[in-house]
């Protein structure tokens, strides 16, 4: 009769601790918390209005079909920077935020934030940090996911430079880096993030170069992905021409 | 450890009083004294209180060397249009200040200093980070702030010179019950005015919170800056909208015609308000329980819920009815 009085504790249910221990510890908001759980009405510690986003991820879902590959890649709690290769004019990073976001239940932010009326609070809303290491260093601190495009390239199957400052800010907040491929196109709808395991810096420094080195790594992985990703090749200007987009929805 | 002299500027406000009480149950804690030109909100059992205006520095000077406090909490700063209007809040907080750390820094025993502070020192110049940690630069841009900065200044001057620990503890805009601020006064008011295509977040700090931030710095004699924010953020509209208050955008200019509105309605908007209004101010507080091994037990929503929770008059029955 005793064993019939017994609680058990499920797994659920010790999730749901863990993040009330977290949310008390921390003195934030548990960086573990899921999307669908956020509240209305308010906004985050950031800024970031989750039923602004909700809404925005909806008429996004007019615009886009995304597919998510790799996400099982990125840490479960703890923050992590996603570097991902852009196009000018295709609100690359933002749709890889609501991408990542939706696949992983976990607000996502991303780099690239305006300062100005009325431009900077809509972004800010929409879960944007300015473009700034030390704005970047305290939203990785505090375990959360953060996107940051590369330099835009005409050439899809490239990716530009990566800032080596905002990867110094991973590093300092002891987060890791992934590299994401992204392809998207004008003329349809499918746009897919592929998310890459942590890049690793090729040795070991005690300096600032290792920033540098990490940032040059990340781009070269995001290059591997996006040749894994098959897109259009044909050596001629055809393939300047955002035809791609494959793999989205596929 | 044990039987510390701790002495608290500013123990007759609503923030005061509470550290005070607080303190007065710390084991570590010996004889406590304070002093303010307002006697303490609430009874105090074990705190020496002394009525000095801060324009007496001899007394004030004579008063913290006779007591030779090891811990000084130096929370005597007026805010802009919370009990004084600008420039006397202004001049009464320097003055304060002046002598009180002065003193301080003539005491023997001395052995740390916490000086109450505001996230408003970061400012919210063009650029600004939206949360800034307690190691961005100090570059205030209300008068608040650059009074908040100085007093960091010179305590952090006072502590260099005679070798004492300085923890400045930067809170964000402190609302609660009592508290007589003018951010609160401004989202009671029956219409609350917010930026309108902006309308940025804020975020806040209840006052025993506060309270408990500052004894928390005490007892670990705080030695670096530390912000304290509760956890969370909400908007003017959003705050005006779970208060049942009606909204009213403001565009730019028309904030002078607003806060003169508000001063004739009995709740003056300090520039600093009207900068929280406009550009937001939020802060980082991830290091307060490495620190201060204490966090917020309120979050910004659960104070703001708070401070519309308030009744606006209390009635209550008389024990014994005489006629």
């Amino acid at each position: 009769m005793a064993e019939a009085g017994r609680v058990v504790s499920l797994p659920a249910r010790r999730y749901e601790r863990e993040v009330a221990r977290l949310s008390k510890g921390a003195g934030v908001l548990p960086p573990g918390r899921r999307l669908s759980d956020e509240p209305s009405g308010v906004v985050d510690d950031w800024g970031r209005d989750p039923g602004v986003v909700r809404r925005a991820m909806r008429l996004a879902g007019l615009r886009w079909q995304f597919s998510t590959g790799g996400a099982t890649h990125l840490p479960k709690r703890t923050g992590a920077l996603i570097v991902v290769n852009t196009r000018r004019f295709a609100l690359t990073t933002l749709y890889t935020a609501f991408a990542v976001s939706h696949s992983v239940d976990r607000p996502v932010r991303f780099i690239g934030r305006s300062d100005s009326v009325p431009l900077g609070p809509l972004e800010q809303r929409l879960g944007a940090l300015l473009d700034h290491p030390d704005e970047v260093f305290g939203a990785l601190r505090g375990g959360e996911l953060v996107v940051l495009g590369a330099d835009p390239t005409a050439r899809p199957r490239e990716a530009g430079l990566v800032d080596h400052t905002i990867v110094g800010a991973a590093v300092a907040a002891g987060v890791r880096v992934h590299p994401a491929a992204t392809t998207s196109s004008p003329f349809n709808r499918f746009a897919r993030v592929e998310i890459g395991k942590a890049s690793r810096p090729p040795r070991t420094r005690r300096g600032p170069l290792v920033e540098l080195e990490l940032a040059d790594r990340v781009r070269d992985d995001i290059m591997f992905l996006l040749d894994q990703m098959g897109d259009i090749n044909t050596g001629t200007p055809l393939d300047l021409l955002p035809l791609g987009g494959l793999g989205g929805g596929r | 450890m044990a039987g510390r002299r701790v002495f608290i500027s500013g123990v007759g406000g609503e923030l005061g009083t509470l550290t005070a009480s607080l303190l007065e149950e710390e084991e570590w804690v010996g004889s406590i004294a304070g002093i303010d030109a307002d006697p303490p909100r609430r009874r105090l059992m074990r705190t020496d209180y002394h009525r000095i205006p801060p324009t007496e520095h001899d007394r004030i000077v004579q008063t913290i060397l006779q007591f030779d406090p090891h811990v000084l909490v130096h929370i005597g700063v007026w805010e802009p249009h919370s009990r004084a209007a600008p420039d006397l809040a202004k001049m009464l907080t320097d003055q304060a200040a002046t002598s009180i750390l002065g003193a301080a820094a003539e005491c023997p025993s001395l052995e740390s200093v916490i000086v109450r502070s505001g996230i408003e020192v970061y400012g919210r110049g063009p650029g600004s980070l939206s949360r800034p940690a307690e190691t961005a630069p100090l570059s205030p841009t209300c008068q608040w702030g650059r009074t908040l900065a100085a007093i960091e200044r010179t305590a952090a001057s006072v502590g260099g010179r005679v070798g004492v620990t300085v923890g400045p503890v930067r809170f964000a805009p402190v609302l609660g019950r009592h508290i007589p601020s003018p951010f609160g006064r401004l989202l009671r008011m029956p219409a609350v005015p917010f930026r309108a295509f902006a309308d940025p977040p804020f975020a806040v700090t209840e006052n025993l919170d506060a309270a408990r931030a500052l004894v928390a710095a005490a007892r670990n004699r705080l030695s670096e800056p530390v912000n304290v924010v509760a956890p969370g953020a909400i908007t003017a509209l959003q705050a005006a909208r779970r208060g049942g208050r009606v909204p009213v955008p403001v565009l730019g200019p028309e904030w002078r015609l607003v806060t003169g509105l508000n001063h004739l309605a009995g709740a003056p908007v300090p520039p600093h308000v009207v900068e929280t209004l406009s550009r937001g101010r939020l802060a980082d507080n991830n290091r307060m329980e490495e620190l201060l091994g204490t966090t917020p037990e309120y979050t910004t929503t659960d104070v703001i819920d708070q401070i519309y929770g308030w009744p606006s008059v209390i009635r209550r029955e008389a024990r014994v009815k005489v006629a």
